[in-house]
């Protein structure tokens, strides 16, 4: 028997339509059950059968962040895994492919051949150290509205390959891995949850969206807790009609949010710019995947940062939030919700696919959210026969505003430039004052105190930083457990770009590496052109798949 | 009650969106509906500059977008009318797939679509509704494709309350507005709009010689294959209620909405308890 581990890293591989992402999601919450911090990434091409799946589980008794690429177990199950994964494999990965008879374990225990991967994680709970009846009650939740006899068929199977493996296997078994008892306060997501959850927590109450991969599962997450959360969810006709619904249930006073991928941003971004001039709050979740057009439906990429900041034509403020790790999605959906009321503008979430549909191991987070609302004028001792001044220019740019039903505040939202009553205009003075106003926000938006400047993680000083934003911190953040002497500076907002908190914290850094999943570096672009600091190390990834620590470590050792 | 704003309109002489605005006007007097109880939206166009010259709380959108911000503004706060004033070339053009699909999902707002049968604030091209043929500065040998129908598509659609207005005839087009308006569903509304600057061909008198009112033929509205028959006449244009449908709007089909507008939900305090 082998020693104790503190970690492993198991994959299962396979075709569409052969269940390995259910499979896969059914072991990561065992090893979660068993007291481990789990972080799950699956890997699949754009198409429902076919084609190659993988989903690999990162368990360990320390906390973790990101998915490993050299592997402990790989379970084969269509005979290609082998090959096609053979630079993640080292001379102590077991691999589960024909020595483990799937088919005739499934036949022994009276299964039905779907129930084959039953079979695999059986074997991989024994080899692992980890118990059948985890494993059972985990499949008793996951399959809980198949009905009884379906939860004892797919256990029988798994017991079949626990038994065989504890036959057959029995000299590559390892003792159970140390439990982490901090376990019971943390739940297992995704990011694409946790931006649901926290936009629930924000106070948001419609959510509209066109389904577009990576961003659909945040539509699945609200369309099945819209009961329990008292919100309204609408799978809309298009991105188009989506956003413009989202901005027409602002006006409303309503708190809204959109989700989509880069194709149906881009349709969104007359409306982003409809959300700009006429100050209705909005919050679009824009989850990347690689472009241009349909690009790489399934895979990740950071490509959209300098879009995001630019889409639409002409200039207005907005916010662009780009979230490290769940626990940063739940927090950012719930500010954003916030800010994009306090400053009547739209906030952009961008997250990518590795980040929306891989699992994590985060601190539960609270349960009790207040909320405060922004904004709204009392308007009861006003003149109904008169129109509100809903765009009159203040200090900080924010102007009171009132909704539909509200008497004393009249008023016309445009998409034309307007006065400050709301009415078109095309004079050249009304035309600057308002472009002014508006952009005052951004100066605001930097002072406010819930504002997140860049952190920075590691020693406080160290001979190498790497600066970088969204996803790639949890995969940093696991590097820089191997990295001497190196720290991390990560942009959980990049827009309005916080230039004078960034400078600070490079300011006593001696080399500076930028780190990002695109192929031009555009917050290297970004930080050369607030700041004119100019960094000459890029790291850059751009084939789909996020940064592995390995890569990282490489690079900077 | 103070129904416009202190801006002259900037329509032509002679412009049918006068009497349309003077309907809507005559419309929401009956219904006594002051100008903060109801919601308009405009469309990009020249029906859509009314939005300068109604005095309500209203929402000025982009070109073909309206109806979405309208159907938006009515899950926020269902508690408010709201209508949506839009042209041919945005409802049945660039907006088509939302006239469609809010049809199909029964949006509780009323459709405005002031149908000129020409794109006018851009200088007279052909809209979706010019008869093929039609020769405009974009189409001068003229236009190639076939007509569309609004109002057969709307009933196929299973739009709730299908009508045609003429914007000659005030009172008329004014009971139809507020019959819209007391209409719980997805209300189509298509007005004959002259346009005596591009559209030469079809002023005031071609409306008048070739309409007629559906009451005079005993049509009932409860009858959808009727009509349907009655949208695919052509050649003469009846006018009036072609179908209305009881059915439950959208957001009366949405489980547990509440009976309080989504605006004035409290989110002061909120619980995940049972969410996480």
């Amino acid at each position: 028997m082998n020693s104790i581990m503190t970690a492993f890293n198991w994959k299962i591989a396979g075709a569409a339509g052969e269940g390995i992402k259910k499979s896969g999601l059914i072991f990561a919450k065992t090893c979660f059950k068993h007291g481990l911090n789990v972080q799950g990434y699956t890997e699949y091409p754009s198409l429902i059968r076919g084609g190659h799946n993988t989903f690999q589980i990162h368990a360990s008794s320390e906390e973790i962040t990101s998915p490993l690429y050299s592997l402990n177990v790989l379970v084969d199950i269509h005979g290609q895994a082998n090959e096609i994964h053979k630079n993640e494999l080292t001379k102590d990965t077991i691999i589960l492919a024909d020595n483990l008879p799937l088919s005739d374990l499934v036949k022994k225990a009276g299964g039905i051949p779907k129930m084959k991967n039953m079979a695999a994680l059986g074997a991989s709970a024994f080899l692992l150290g980890l118990s059948l009846d985890l494993l059972n009650k985990t499949l008793a939740e996951i399959f809980v509205k198949k009905g009884e006899e379906i939860i004892t068929s797919n256990q029988k199977v798994a017991k079949a390959g626990f038994d065989y493996a504890q036959t057959n296997f029995k000299d590559k078994a390892h003792q159970p891995i140390k439990i982490n008892p901090e376990i019971k306060n943390k739940i297992f997501i995704t990011g694409n949850q946790a931006i649901s959850y926290g936009a629930i927590a924000g106070g948001m109450k419609l959510f509209i969206a066109y389904p577009m991969t990576p961003a659909t599962s945040i539509l699945h997450t609200l369309a099945a807790k819209a009961k329990q959360a008292n919100i309204a969810v609408r799978h809309a006709e298009d991105e188009i009609g989506t956003i413009n619904m989202a901005i027409g249930a602002g006006f409303a006073g309503v708190r809204s949010m959109v989700a989509t991928s880069g194709g149906g941003f881009s349709l969104m971004t007359e409306g982003l710019g409809l959300s700009g001039i006429t100050e209705t709050p909005l919050v679009i979740v824009n989850a990347m995947r690689p472009g241009p057009a349909s690009g790489m439906p399934t895979w990740s990429s950071q490509g959209d940062l300098l879009y995001a900041i630019h889409a639409s034509q002409d200039e207005f403020p907005r916010i662009i939030i780009t979230p490290g790790d769940p626990q940063e999605c739940f927090q950012l959906s719930k500010l954003a919700q916030n800010l994009a009321e306090k400053y009547q503008l739209p906030v952009i979430i961008l997250t990518d696919k590795y980040l929306g549909e891989s699992y994590f191991t985060i601190n539960k987070p609270e349960l009790k959210h207040q909320n405060q609302r922004f904004g709204f004028a009392d308007t009861k001792n006003l003149n109904n026969e008169k129109p509100f001044k809903r765009y009159l220019d203040t200090n900080t740019g924010i102007s009171p505003r009132t909704i539909p039903g509200q008497s004393g505040g009249v008023h016309l939202a445009n998409s034309y430039e307007h006065d400050k009553l709301g009415y078109a205009t095309e004079e050249k003075e009304e035309r600057v004052k308002q472009v002014n106003k508006r952009t005052k926000k951004t100066a605001q938006i930097l002072k406010d105190p819930d504002f997140i400047s860049p952190i920075l993680y590691g020693p406080e000083t160290a001979d190498q930083t790497i600066i970088s934003w969204g996803s790639n911190k949890s995969v940093i953040l696991e590097a820089l457990k191997q990295l001497k002497n190196t720290n991390f500076i990560h942009f959980p907002i990049v827009w309005p770009f916080p230039a004078d908190k960034f400078l600070q914290l490079t300011k006593s850094a001696k080399k500076l590496f930028t780190l990002e999943c695109n192929s031009t570096g555009q917050l290297n672009q970004l930080i050369r052109q607030q700041t004119g600091l100019k960094i000459d190390n890029q790291i850059l990834k751009y084939d789909g798949r996020p940064f592995f620590p390995y890569e990282i470590i490489k690079e900077l050792s | 009650m103070k129904r416009t704003t202190h801006i002259n309109p900037t329509w032509c002489p002679g412009c049918g969106n006068f009497g349309i605005l003077g309907a809507i006007k005559q419309a929401l007097d009956k219904l006594n509906l002051e100008p903060h109880q109801f919601t308009t939206v405009y469309d990009v166009g020249c029906s859509g500059n009314m939005a300068d010259f109604i005095y309500s709380y209203g929402f000025h959108g982009l070109h073909g977008r309206t109806l979405p911000v309208a159907a938006g503004i009515k899950l926020g706060n269902h508690k408010l009318p709201v209508i949506a004033i839009i042209g041919d070339g945005g409802c049945f053009g660039e907006g088509l797939s939302h006239f469609i699909s809010l049809a199909r999902g029964n949006h509780d707002i009323l459709v405005l679509t002031h149908d000129n049968y020409l794109y006018s604030l851009t200088t007279g091209q052909m809209s979706p509704t010019s008869k093929k043929g039609t020769k405009t500065p974009s189409t001068p040998e003229g236009s190639i494709e076939e007509t569309f129908n609004p109002l057969a598509s709307s009933i196929l659609n299973h739009a709730t309350f299908v009508a045609r207005g003429f914007a000659g005839d005030i009172p008329h087009l004014a009971n139809l507005i507020e019959q819209g308006l007391n209409h719980k569903g997805f209300a189509f509304l298509d007005i004959l709009q002259p346009c005596i600057t591009y559209n030469k061909d079809m002023p005031y008198n071609w409306y008048r010689k070739n309409i007629y009112d559906l009451k005079e033929k005993n049509h009932d509205p409860k009858d959808k294959a009727a009509a349907l028959n009655k949208a695919l006449e052509t050649d003469k244009l009846p006018i009036g209620v072609f179908l209305q449908k009881q059915k439950p709007a959208f957001h009366e089909q949405i489980s547990n909405f509440s009976d309080t507008p989504l605006a004035n939900h409290d989110i002061s305090n909120i619980d995940l308890t049972n969410i996480l």
